[in-house]
């Protein structure tokens, strides 16, 4: 027989009754002031445990029973849950505790350097260009209102570059309608980005900045190599990707404390970044070979650039916290580019 | 009801005629550190099926280990049903976010079913935590109909648009939310809070303008190209400002609701202080940071555990007299949307 102190609440109000409960094999007999109860233990139902928080044996009619004697309840319903008490089990064991954190790292090491950027590629497959062309379109717009304006070069400099990106651009057959926009932009100096479906803004800083028109067509492919690889769109979804990733797995304290997750977020997306760029500056290698130009041009206007960024930051650019592999980094690999 | 904090209990204050209750927690953040990194690989190794299950148990223990008068809270969900919620949920919010990031322009058009939408998603949400969350076996209840919360967003709701009015559209809002609980047949009343309330946003309104004075001068400086560097220092301004004003907001607006709510023979008193949250919440930003997120459980702890600490009931009567009201069924499903959309209007 097992017995244990409990304390009865009726069902109707919130009036405690302490009492004595005794278990028998088929019933459970609960003795309090004015009171004598017996339920059959089918009619009980219990609670699966929790920590050391006190159990409930819910009784018929809503009544109740509350008491911190675990083992009473334990040794009465053996297996009255056998998943949640399974998991109450490893619960309670720090061994178990970290072999979870060991899976959980392990899963979250994947997802950012593996998982994600594949779930992205695979996404980014089932989304139609159509889509993409509006996504360009939006924050072309954007630029257009806030930061460009139209080019200040003449209408034979933009004819002979127009020329260049077409011979970039010929027989790609990849369903984007690529075009070259030259503008001129405050503040962002000598600059070239490709918006997704196909749009390439291109400042007129850095017409100026560059030797020679190949050195012009190394960036535009470049570029094309962002477009091509959907860099826009993939970049968009592993962001989503990401915070729901963080939120699904730390997003459990006070809301003001998920902006933890923001800064290692930040930074794991510069990595993303980091990675889109390399494999655009590859393809700009390859596309400048196969129109018969050397991707030293590459090199060559990496030098420039980052002088030019040098000279009106005043600082050096670095590899960690930026959204660019370290330009040296990107002249060896242009130069030894096969 | 977001957590078992509808509660009153520890001593701090000028003795009334009323018995005074500690709110007490007594949650171990290692016990909870392990239910939670179990649960999060379970819920990982089920792809997220579990992810249920693991909400359930965190709650339940967290509502466990809150004591008032000795006696705890119970949280009563059923697992399946949130499981159901969640499919719904995630459905919905996909869509959203799409539309959001496909044709961020037209995600407009998204905002008004959400403005349709979300009355009911906030109302369901309630009914669905106050129905699941018991103390002595008497179970909370929300009675607020869509109707009346549709009616409070349409009369107050314009307000948010004008930026320094938002917090009287919070206020009418928070009225709303708490006339409604009930406590088995007992119900929520709540007095003027509305000085206080409001008083909080103003000063911290204040605090504001003069931070962004401060940062516009920066700017100006940097923009010169006097102090290149300042944007770092502007930046740290900036986010340090806000996180003061969020504690402070949150410190005082939370006494000035809970000192003002009433529950039958039960009144509250809270003293949060705004130094204590910022203080807080910092240390909790740093520790789940260098972590790695491991500290997150203990920070959970940690801050339910303050706000216990600063929180007392005071019973002008025997806390026997409640009744348990008639069963009803509620459903889920605004629950887990809510949830996803972030959706926090807890007392």
């Amino acid at each position: 027989m097992i017995e244990f102190e409990a304390v009865y609440y009726d069902g109707r109000t919130s009036a405690r009754k302490p009492v004595r409960v005794r278990g028998y094999t088929l019933a459970i007999q609960i003795v309090g002031e004015g009171l004598r109860l017996e339920v059959p233990l089918g009619k009980v139902r219990v609670d699966p445990p929790v920590g050391g928080t006190r159990r409930a044996l819910h009784l018929p009619d809503g009544a109740q029973l509350q008491t911190d004697d675990q083992r009473a309840v334990e040794a009465l319903f053996p297996r009255a849950h056998p998943l949640e008490g399974w998991v109450h089990a490893l619960e309670r064991r720090w061994v178990y505790a970290l072999a979870a954190v060991a899976l959980v790292a392990a899963f979250a090491w994947w997802s950012v350097v593996d998982g994600l950027p594949r779930a992205a590629r695979i996404a980014a497959g089932f989304v139609p260009a159509a889509v993409e062309v509006n996504l360009g379109e939006q924050s072309l717009g954007f630029f257009e209102r806030n930061v460009c304006g139209p080019s200040a070069l003449g209408a034979a400099r933009q004819q002979a570059l127009q020329r260049r990106f077409a011979r970039l651009t010929a027989g790609l057959a990849d369903g984007y309608a690529y075009s070259l926009l030259p503008r001129a932009c405050r503040g962002i100096g000598a600059n070239a980005f490709a918006l997704p479906g196909g749009a390439v803004v291109m400042t007129d800083a850095l017409v100026k900045l560059a030797r020679n028109d190949d050195q012009i067509s190394a960036v535009l492919a470049h570029e094309i190599g962002h477009v091509r690889h959907r860099h826009g769109l993939r970049m968009a979804l592993q962001a989503a990707g990401l915070a729901a990733l963080a939120a699904a797995l730390f997003g459990d304290a006070t809301s003001i404390t998920s902006l933890a997750t923001m800064l290692p977020t930040a930074l794991l997306q510069n990595g993303y970044s980091r990675e889109l760029e390399a494999e655009a500056d590859d393809y700009a290698f390859q596309r400048l070979k196969e129109i018969g130009l050397s991707p030293k041009a590459f090199a060559e206007i990496m030098l420039l650039l980052e002088k030019d960024h040098k000279r009106r930051s005043g600082g050096e650019s670095k590899d960690y916290f930026s959204t660019h592999p370290a330009t040296a980094k990107r002249i060896e690999r242009a130069l030894a580019a096969p | 009801m977001a957590l078992p904090s509808t509660d009153g209990g520890s001593a701090a204050n000028a003795a009334g005629p009323g018995k005074r209750h500690a709110v007490e927690f007594t949650a171990d953040a290692g016990e909870y550190f392990r239910i939670w990194i179990v649960n999060l690989a379970l819920t990982i190794v089920t792809l997220g099926i579990y992810s249920a299950w693991a909400k359930v148990r965190k709650r339940r223990y967290f509502y466990g280990h809150t004591r008032i008068d000795g006696e705890t809270f119970e949280y009563r969900a059923n697992p399946l049903a949130i499981l159901k919620g969640r499919l719904v949920a995630v459905a919905a919010i996909a869509v959203f976010y799409a539309v959001g990031y496909f044709a961020p322009l037209y995600q407009w058009i998204l905002w008004i079913p959400l403005a349709v939408f979300g009355p009911w998603l906030l109302v369901r949400s309630l009914a669905f935590n106050a129905y699941n969350t018991a103390y002595r076996n008497v179970r909370f209840r929300f009675e607020g109909s869509y109707k009346a919360c549709l009616k409070v967003v349409i009369v107050y709701g314009w307000l948010v648009f004008t930026g320094f009015l938002y917090p009287y559209f919070k206020h009418r809002l928070i009225r709303f939310v708490a006339e409604n609980h009930r406590y088995g047949t007992a119900r929520f009343e709540i007095a003027d809070f509305k000085k206080p309330f409001i008083g909080a946003y103003a000063n911290a309104f204040g605090f504001g303008i003069v931070l962004m004075v401060f940062l516009l001068g920066l700017m100006f400086l940097t923009v010169q190209g006097k102090a290149p560097y300042l944007f770092f220092g502007m930046a740290v301004l900036f986010y340090g400002g806000l996180f003061l004003l969020f504690a402070y907001i949150r410190a005082r607006t939370t006494n000035a609701i809970w000192n003002a709510v009433r529950i039958g023979p039960l009144n509250f008193e809270s003293s949060l202080r705004a130094s204590d949250l910022i203080w807080l919440y910092f240390s909790n930003l740093v520790a789940i940071t260098f972590t790695l997120g491991l500290a997150t459980p203990w920070a959970a702890v940690r801050a339910m555990r303050y706000r216990a600490s600063k929180t007392t009931g005071i019973a002008s009567g025997p806390l026997d007299g409640f009744a348990q009201a008639e069963a009803q069924q509620v459903s889920v499903a605004g629950e887990e949307v809510a949830d996803l959309f972030d959706i926090d209007i807890a007392l």
